[in-house]
């Protein structure tokens, strides 16, 4: 068996269970590191299909900062704790109807459309990615101008909101 | 990827682990030297000559310690924090070349290059492992349950999450100045002139920033020992204190060697000589020897500011980050590509606007610093 | 240098008629106020006779009498004599008196202190709680029928041990369980529900709330006993929002000794080393304030080597002192001990001079009734001569230039724990901590004591009570205390050095007496009652750090927990002298 198959069934496996350790642990710090896990797996497949730009990206973006923030609140709120029996009495049969349509879909998926053998790039040879850093960047600033622009805003708009709700209780007290 | 060429990666990072551990052990010698010169002490001089056994004596003694565990920490993380700390400081080195492709050797038949990985987003590398470097704090602090190492793990995310932003913004303007973000292309790149001479400002804040990233003084928040006791390795003991400081030594060579690899020319010599004898064209087994000098003098760099320099206020921290940093580091971004821009498509010679440009923002933004500090002492009078 | 202030002529019987009564008993002075009208006698002295500073509250038991007494001394910070009075009531457990926080905020921790050791209960105090012993403490241990575990005598010398000089250890005398007295039904091996945390806890909650649209959860974190940076064993109850400080209560008592109750069963003379051990750092002028109290009531003056000599030790310790504040101030602030290794070099070489005159660097009980124990060996004096004209000036200036212009220095200590002068004078601070803010009070010029009022110095003074002030006016106080041992260097007569033939036993007439100097860390005064036995009957020690600490709160509520640390260290404490 190829060593590059061998390591993704690895991974893949990795990144089921954390996934599932993320759903079922009650502990919402493990739950957050399950994620980070995750997240990391993700990363290596990427680099596994020859996107090492993607692969980084996800990591710093993801487990190095999003998560970062989702545990500095946790862990704040000191909320690790989650408690128990909260669910809706119709939540836990419909969750498991749609976990079963999903897994059954991704099961047709995974017979009809993907050969197993199908051949990863090799990691040996991957091209010079400043290429296609450069065709992104390309790409970004011309075909999805608007769309950038307008996710741009977008955040800037939540930034500037964040800093009212913060600044107006100041505001208050002084 | 062969068999045999993950074995060659194994080796490797073995070898650099264990140069790495060694480091941190001497590092600690090293800089207890010259605090001690700097504070008209001896320091140790006891164990072996010159005190050279120091650092086995403290191993020995932080290995047989009692391993401590808080009641009521969480069991698990608190084992793992430590280790979780350690890996990324191990890891992060990994893509730095200690040599030019010229000073490879053969052995068992391979090419034996002085680089662990070639990677071609190195230095996008080196961020993401950057970034989640600050997982271990986080956890040892919280998993301590303990209100000051918790506090000092909330810290070190904020802060690390803040200068992060501004370190990136550095890594942009190198990048820009290299046109590549493979390392090797990198430290290529500064055969002419060292990106510190050409982008002296993107160096500094390199510097600044990456003394909160390890979280040394004068930004050692989450460890800062009048206010939070230790911070969050306040319960930790014997080994696993011993990781924790590992890493963070470890982590200070690492920055100190990426430093010298992005700014200072990595295992190039000296620009000004290139052409003689001392040049790694001509002698190519002189790069690792001037990446040790350069990360050897780096080093220097962080014990003296420890040993002069008080803590800043952590608001003040944030606020400096943030306020200052980020926009500075912006504006290099900008006046860099512009510049580069200028030298492509003009005139070469308008590459010396880069550093003359960023000089002037620098100058702007202390000048700006220091107006805030002064109106602050005349609202005072 | 200025005249003496112009000694009023204060009657106020005439002025209170029917509220006040001057104390007319042998070697007493002051007046006696009614108890129902010390809050309006307090009043009016504070705003209409313009003695605003409260040094000094304690009691005195009067065992034989019945009576229990509360003495107050106030003074003005324009200078001159203070004024001093006493509310007398009947001896019962516990008594009550007025108490005196809402005129002079500066009486919060003395009031404690007198409430913990003395049992008088200050009604209206807003957080009357035990101070120096624990909350479940049985009993005021200053009382004079209150006895230790291991009781042996009154007084000392204890006869089990002279003249024969045998040695029984008193465990051995009274096993444990003879002599020990439980409150009635308690059982000491009975696990009470009592949390001695809890009476502090809430006091803590007592606080404002914060009006804002966010709620935001407090925190409460015990700093200390055991933490780095409190000086010793002293303790920090806070609530934060965030890293914001809501509200603080100091927690002291950890090294407490009851260093009074031993004072009162030692003889007069056996107290002096005892002083060495209130600010372990400053001996030399602990002992300079309890050897003038004493020699108040003995009505003796030192000769005039010796007086110069204690002001060249004193102003040395003053120096000594803050250079190990400053040192240490700037470990707070996060440097890594280079300005501390750098200040402790200078304070070695005061060290030194201390070893060459008393044959100890620390403890050093040098100071007689009446003079000192040495003259100064040979080649002491030149050694002086060189630290105080060549080597500390230029040391002194070596760190004030790599200090005061830091710019994180200036950063974390502009405008950051600020005092205000008023506040500094409510609170009753004294020492660098009150001259900080912008009150030139200094006891040496105020009210000034052996040979101060014939040297030149000035009184340091800063204007904005803030960290840096308070780093910066130690460099200006050193300034001075050079300038004053450089006159002393130069003037020091020949001559004896005791008043007074130098004995073991001293007599000491009936009386009362309040010796103040100014010592490094504020105004350090001992209230001594002496009823004409070989031992006080009262020996009460006015602590500069614990009154200093005072203004500790007030000081921190609203900055980040950071400064209070600095700020902490720029009140400069020591915990022996806090918590006695």
């Amino acid at each position: 068996m190829d060593f590059t198959l061998l390591l993704f069934f690895l991974l893949a496996a990795t990144a089921v269970a954390t996934a599932l350790g993320l759903l079922l642990s009650r502990n919402a710090v493990y739950a957050a590191l399950f994620l980070v896990l995750n997240f990391a797996t993700v990363a290596v497949f990427y680099l596994l299909l020859g996107a090492p730009f993607v692969a980084m990206t996800q990591v710093t973006v993801y487990a190095g900062a999003i998560m970062v923030l989702f545990l500095f609140v946790i862990m704040l709120l000191g909320a690790e704790k989650l408690p128990k029996g909260e669910a809706l009495p119709w939540q836990r049969p419909l969750a498991i109807g749609a976990a079963v349509i999903l897994f059954a879909e991704a099961v047709y998926l995974l017979v009809q459309r993907v050969r197993l053998t199908a051949a990863l790039p090799d990691p040996g040879t991957w091209e010079n990615s400043m290429e296609s850093l450069r065709q992104m960047a390309g790409m970004l600033f011309t075909d999805y101008l608007l769309p950038f622009e307008v996710t741009s805003l977008l955040l800037l708009v939540a930034m500037i909101g964040a800093i009212v709700l913060t600044k107006g209780e100041r505001a208050v007290r002084s | 990827m062969t068999l045999a060429n993950v074995i060659e990666w194994l080796v490797k990072g073995l070898v650099w682990v264990l140069i790495l551990l060694g480091g941190f052990a001497y590092l600690t010698y090293y800089e207890r030297r010259a605090l001690a010169r700097i504070q008209v002490r001896v320091g140790p001089n006891r164990a072996g000559p010159w005190g050279l056994l120091q650092p086995i004596a403290d191993a020995i003694k932080l290995i047989f310690k009692e391993e401590f565990m808080p009641a009521r920490a969480d069991k698990l993380l608190f084992t793992l924090a430590p280790i979780i700390t350690l890996t990324p400081a191990l890891v992060i080195t990994a893509v730095v070349p200690f040599g030019p492709e010229s000073a490879s050797f053969q052995l068992f038949g391979r090419t034996i290059t002085w680089y662990i990985a070639d990677l071609n987003v190195g230095v996008l590398y080196i961020m993401s492992i950057a970034s989640i470097a600050v997982y271990g704090i986080v956890l040892a602090g919280w998993s301590s349950n303990n209100k000051y190492a918790t506090l000092g793990g909330l810290r070190s995310t904020a802060q690390m999450l803040s200068y992060e932003l501004a370190l990136g913004l550095s890594f942009i303007a190198v990048i820009v100045l290299a046109n590549s973000t493979r390392l090797l292309d990198i430290v290529e790149a500064q055969k002419g002139m060292w990106f510190a001479v050409l982008q002296p400002v993107g160096f500094v804040i390199f510097l600044i920033a990456t003394l909160a990233e390890v979280n040394r003084a004068p930004f050692d928040m989450p460890e800062a020992e009048q206010e939070l006791a230790a911070g969050y390795h306040s319960e930790y003991g014997g080994m696993k204190f011993a990781l924790l400081f590992m890493a963070e030594y470890d982590k200070m060579i690492a920055i100190c060697t990426i430093a010298a690899s992005l700014f200072l020319g990595g295992y190039r010599e000296p620009w000004f000589l290139r052409d003689t004898v001392l040049g790694v064209d001509q002698t190519p087994w002189l790069g690792p020897l001037y990446v040790f000098i350069k990360v050897f003098i780096l080093l220097f760099g962080m014990i003296w500011v420890r040993a002069t320099w008080p803590r800043i206020r952590y608001d003040r921290l944030m606020a400096f980050g943030w306020k200052i940093l980020l926009p500075l580091s912006l504006a290099l971004v900008f006046l860099t590509s512009i510049g580069m821009l200028l030298a492509e498509q003009v005139n070469p010679l308008y590459q010396w606007g880069i550093p003359l440009a960023s000089l002037a923002a620098g100058f702007i933004a202390i000048l700006g610093m220091y107006q805030t500090l002064r109106r602050k002492e005349y609202a005072r009078a | 240098m200025t005249a003496p202030a112009p000694v009023e002529t204060l009657d106020l019987a005439a002025r209170f008629p029917g509220w006040v009564t001057p104390d007319s008993r042998p070697g007493y002075s002051g007046w006696i106020v009614e108890k129902d009208k010390l809050l309006d006698f307090a009043r009016a002295l504070r705003d209409d006779l313009g003695y605003d500073y409260l040094s000094s509250v304690t009691g005195v038991d009067y065992l034989p009498e019945g009576k229990m007494e509360v003495v107050y001394h106030a003074y003005k910070t324009t200078g001159g004599p203070g004024v001093n009075f006493k509310v007398q009531v009947e001896r019962r457990d516990p008594v009550e008196v007025p108490s005196l926080v809402s005129i002079y905020p500066g009486a919060e921790f003395q009031e404690r202190e007198a409430w913990d050791l003395l049992g008088i209960k200050f009604t209206g105090h807003p957080d009357l709680r035990r101070i120096l012993m624990w909350e479940d403490f049985a009993g005021h241990p200053l009382r004079k029928d209150w006895r230790e575990a291991y009781f042996e005598e009154e007084f000392k010398p204890f006869k089990s041990r002279w003249p024969e000089g045998k040695f029984q250890m008193a465990e051995d005398k009274a096993r444990l369980g003879d002599n020990l007295s439980f409150p009635a039904g308690f059982d000491p091996r009975k696990k009470t529900d009592f949390d001695p945390e809890k009476a502090l806890y809430e006091a803590l909650r007592q606080y404002q709330k914060t009006e804002s649209g966010l709620e935001t959860e407090h925190l409460l974190v015990n700093i200390g006993p055991h933490h780095p940076s409190t000086h010793g064993v002293f303790r920090v109850a806070v609530v934060l929002d965030g890293e914001t400080i809501v509200n603080l209560k100091p927690v002291m008592g950890y090294l407490h000794r009851n260093h009074e109750k031993i004072g009162e069963r030692n003889t007069f003379l056996m107290n002096m080393p005892y002083t060495d051990r209130l600010d372990y750092l400053t001996s030399m002028s602990n002992n300079f304030g309890y050897a003038l109290a004493v020699e108040k009531l003995m009505g003796i003056t030192p000769p005039e080597r010796a007086e110069y000599i204690r002001v060249m030790m004193a102003e040395l310790t003053r120096i000594a002192n803050h250079v190990w504040a400053i040192g240490f101030l700037l470990n707070d602030l996060g440097a890594y001990f280079t300005p501390m290794l750098y200040a402790q070099e200078e304070r070695e070489l005061i060290l030194d001079i201390f070893e060459a005159v008393s044959g100890s660097r620390m403890m050093c009980n040098y100071f007689r009734f009446g003079g000192v124990a040495r003259d100064l060996p040979d080649g002491v004096l030149e050694k002086v001569r060189d630290l105080a004209f060549d080597r500390l000036p230029r040391k002194v200036d070596e760190l004030e230039n790599l200090l005061a212009d830091n710019e994180i220095i200036r950063a974390r200590g502009i405008g950051q724990g600020v005092l205000t002068a008023e506040d500094a004078i409510r609170y009753s601070t004294s020492g660098p901590l009150l001259r900080a803010s912008g009150i030139p009070y200094d006891v040496r010029r105020a009210e000034p004591y052996s040979i101060y009022d014939r040297l030149e110095f000035d009184v340091a003074c800063r204007p904005n009570g803030d960290i840096y002030d308070r780093m910066m006016i130690r460099f200006d106080e050193i300034r001075q205390s050079l300038r004053i041992i450089q006159q002393t260097v130069k003037q020091i007569p020949a001559g004896p050095i005791m008043a007074v033939k130098p004995a073991y036993q001293v007599r000491v007439p009936p009386g009362e007496a309040y010796g103040r100097v100014e010592g490094p860390k504020g105004e350090l005064g001992f209230y001594i009652v002496s009823t004409g036995k070989s031992s006080p009957w009262r020996y009460h020690v006015r602590a500069p750090s614990f009154i200093n600490l005072t203004a500790f709160g007030p000081m921190c509520v609203g900055q980040k927990i950071a400064d209070l640390v600095a700020i902490l260290g720029s009140i400069d404490i020591v915990l022996g002298e806090c918590d006695r």
